[in-house]
């Protein structure tokens, strides 16, 4: 035990002194560079799509609106997504693991030569228009064969992005016997676990699409090809999420002078989330026809399983704020809330993420219910619902934790003139995404639809009433771009311009008094057995039912 | 004792007849859900009969051997289609299923397996599994319908599910060599 006390504050004193290493570092700063890129061009085919909506511009004939919107969407939630969560977790990894190892750099790189193959072969399809399909190209749209080869690639590329971790903690695993995981690298098992049992069902889904975009074979199964999607698209936008909440749990307690409110509680967050989350894929088939009443009702209660870790975070965040605030000096019910750091854009950018879960939340918990559904399903409330869990949530936790993570890995200091510009981006960004998201919100109630360009179809009095609305998305849209915009040019500048220094990558500590993480929480053999039991009772049922009683199936369509 | 009022409860709850129709009226709900619970439910009470009768399992299943061939002939009795069929025509089997699989099959699992050696365990995963999987080519692959209760559609959902639970045993297995086991219990 004390040998293992003094190896820990040996490593933290090399790591005070030398900060990262080189070699890791460059693998973390080429993913979030590319990211960031990544958000911008995504960021600028958003507002052309915003302004677009509003009715103020005209798309010229060699853009079209779907072309734009595939790319927005693929471009920001799966693309960025992934690249920044991978640069995130290695140099996580990397800190509190004290190093890669060569292997783990080595499945790093590979993963990025995946992953980009995959992106350029997308996006081509894209902008060659033979792939106008959306980022859930549900068949029987059907695109160039190489889009959907891309997104093999893409899902290569998190298999080895994946095992890339894994081999790294198991090694750490085997250097430091009887020691548990730490919490940062914990969460990065989990994460990457649950991702890769989301993509096999997107895996399946593109192994039966690309034989028919070769025309190889005829028809396909429609209803299966949307079951199996949405098996890794509920999935990943979960992952992204629980990436964001590693960074709650992990580095906010650090940055606002508290301690982690309690290991284990962070620890079943993150196992509940792996063992219960993929069969909530099916909350977003509510309305799909070929689905038994009976398997609807049972997946209401599978989806509401999956507030529950996030319920369990809310509680936490707040306990961690109060004890914070009350070390402080707070006073009163609420005092604490005033002690908080709020002019520190660490603090600011995920605390409003936070905040905007909240509604965010609750809408999505209100989505799930049939009837409920029925009257937002594919209408821009979906869309507000999810620029404001992803494009806020998430997004806005990744902007937070680029303000330490990147001047941590270029060895430079965040000044006080960045940290009030990245104070003026989040406040853009969350001013703009509630006009944006508000209005989408509301409009969608109303009856206007999503992935739809602009029309007032034929003025219909009902249409030209969408459009006060619309004109505030647009003006969301615009403040968002300027976001979009400044954000970049602060991570850019926090990596080639910022004064050099040390910025110390922050990691929570225990209470004195806390009780010891029991070790069953690294049974990791059967978390994964769970949740491939969960998987199963989920899935078996209504897909064997989708291939025994499958109708014909249907040939491709290019309705663009 | 919380936890044999816990495995009664269940136990209880499971024969409830409303409970019992429902879990029956899909093929992989009855063998997939109702009866593993049912042999959970046996685990949940064993620590409580072992209080109360110690003597009577130190005598019948000292090393842990007799308990084991006990539950694989009875979990292996219901896997047969026929006695599925059974239950729910016949009320006597019925009654024995939920007798048996608690008491003939839940109870003695929990009182051996902490008393047979690595060996045995591995046995058993490794049987269990290829098990499973034989059955999973016979409900998938049966042209014909195997219970006259249940149509060829649940009996191929009841084949593939087969396949996902002899696929979890054996991941299972698998995984605890490359894991220390002494590292996380
Ligand atoms: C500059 C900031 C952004 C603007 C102005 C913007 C605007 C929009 C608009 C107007 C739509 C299309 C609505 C429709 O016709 O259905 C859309 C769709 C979408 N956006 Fe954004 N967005 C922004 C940022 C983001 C971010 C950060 C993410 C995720 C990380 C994101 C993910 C998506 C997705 C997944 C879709 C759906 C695409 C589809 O329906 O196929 N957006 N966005
Ligand atoms: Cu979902």
């Amino acid at each position: 035990m004390e040998t293992a006390v003094l190896k820990e504050t040996f490593m933290d004193k090399t790591n005070k002194k030398l900060g990262v290493n080189p070699e890791d570092a460059l693998v973390s700063k080429v993913y979030l560079s590319l990211a960031f890129i990544l958000l911008l061009v995504g960021g600028t085919l958003g507002l052309l799509q915003g302004l677009n909506r509003a009715g103020l511009l005209q798309l010229p004939v060699w853009l079209n609106y779907y072309q734009i919107l595939t790319a927005h969407g693929i471009l920001l939630v799966v693309a960025f997504t992934t690249l920044f969560m991978t640069g995130y977790f290695y140099a996580g990894v990397s800190h509190t693991l004290g190093g890669l190892t060569s292997k783990a750099r080595k499945f790093a790189w590979s993963a990025l030569a995946s992953l980009l193959v995959g992106t350029v072969m997308i996006m081509t399809t894209v902008v060659m228009g033979e792939a106008s399909v959306m980022y859930t190209f549900y068949p029987p749209m059907q695109a160039s064969p190489w889009f959907y080869i891309g997104l093999v690639f893409l899902a290569l590329g998190i298999w080895l992005a994946g095992t890339g971790v894994f081999v790294n903690a198991a090694s750490w695993k085997k250097a430091n016997r009887g020691q548990k995981l730490p919490l940062f690298s914990f969460f990065a098992v989990g994460g990457y676990l649950l991702l890769i049992l989301g993509s096999l069902g997107i895996t399946a889904e593109v192994l039966m699409l690309i034989p028919w975009a070769f025309g190889w074979t005829e028809t396909v199964n429609v209803m299966l090809s949307r079951t199996l999607f949405w098996a890794f698209g509920h999935t990943a936008v979960n992952v992204w999420y629980l990436v964001a909440v590693s960074a709650w749990y992990v580095a906010i307690p650090k940055i606002i002078g508290g301690k982690t409110f309690s290991d284990v509680l962070a620890r079943v967050v993150v196992i509940l989330s792996v063992i219960l989350n993929v069969p909530g894929g099916f909350h977003h088939q509510i309305i799909d026809p070929g689905i038994t009443q009976s398997v609807k009702f049972m997946h209401v209660f599978m989806s509401l399983s999956i507030a529950l870790p996030s319920l369990l975070t809310a509680f936490a965040m707040f306990a961690i704020f109060e004890r914070a605030g009350r070390k402080k000096g707070a006073t009163g019910l609420l005092g604490w809330f005033k002690k908080l750091p709020w002019k520190d854009v660490r603090f600011l950018a995920p605390m409003i993420a936070m905040i905007t879960f909240i509604p965010a939340g609750a809408g999505g918990i209100a989505q799930t219910n049939n009837q409920l559904n029925q009257t937002v399903h594919n209408s821009l409330w979906v869309v507000g619902h999810f620029h404001l869990t992803v494009g806020v949530t998430v997004a806005l936790t990744f902007f937070g934790i680029a303000y330490w993570l990147i001047p941590y890995l270029s060895k430079r200091v965040m000044t006080a003139r960045l940290n009030k510009l990245g104070l003026i981006q989040t406040w853009l960004w969350a001013i703009g995404m509630l006009f944006m998201s508000g209005s989408m919100h509301w409009v969608g109630l109303l009856g206007s639809p999503r992935r739809t360009s602009f029309s007032t179809y034929g003025d219909n009095a009902t249409a030209l009433s969408w459009d006060p609305y619309l004109m505030f998305l647009g003006i969301g849209g615009t403040l968002l771009f300027a976001g979009v915009v400044l954000m970049v040019y602060i991570v850019f500048h926090l990596m080639f311009r910022a004064p050099k220094g040390h910025t110390e990558f922050p990691i929570a500590e225990e209470e004195e008094n806390a009780s010891p993480t029991p070790k069953w929480t690294e049974r990791w053999g059967l978390w994964i057995v769970l949740a491939i039991a969960v998987i199963s009772m989920g899935y078996v049922i209504p897909i064997v039912d989708m291939i025994v009683n499958a109708p014909p199936g249907s040939p491709g369509f290019k309705t663009w | 004792m919380r936890q044999a009022m816990y495995g009664l409860v269940l136990y209880v709850f499971l024969m409830l007849p409303p409970v019992a129709n429902l879990a029956e009226s899909v093929m992989t709900i009855h063998m997939h859900m109702q009866m593993p619970l049912f042999v959970i439910a046996g685990m949940l009470m064993t620590p409580f009969l072992k209080q109360q009768f110690p003597r009577f399992f130190a005598k019948w299943n000292s090393n842990g051997v007799p308990g084991i061939i006990l539950f694989m002939i009875v979990v292996i009795y219901w896997m047969i289609p026929r006695t599925m069929d059974e239950a729910l025509t016949i009320q006597a089997i019925e009654i024995f299923k939920f007798i048996s699989l608690p008491f003939l099959a839940g109870v003695p699992l929990r009182d051996s397996w902490k008393k047979i050696r690595l060996v045995g365990k591995n046995i058993i995963f490794v049987t269990l599994s290829v098990i499973c999987g034989f059955m999973a080519w016979l409900y998938i692959f049966s042209p014909e319908q195997l219970c006259n209760n249940y149509l060829i559609v649940e009996q191929i959902t009841l084949g593939w599910a087969f396949l996902f639970l002899a696929l979890s045993i054996m991941i299972y297995f698998v995984q605890q060599f490359f894991v220390d086991r002494s590292e996380c219990e």
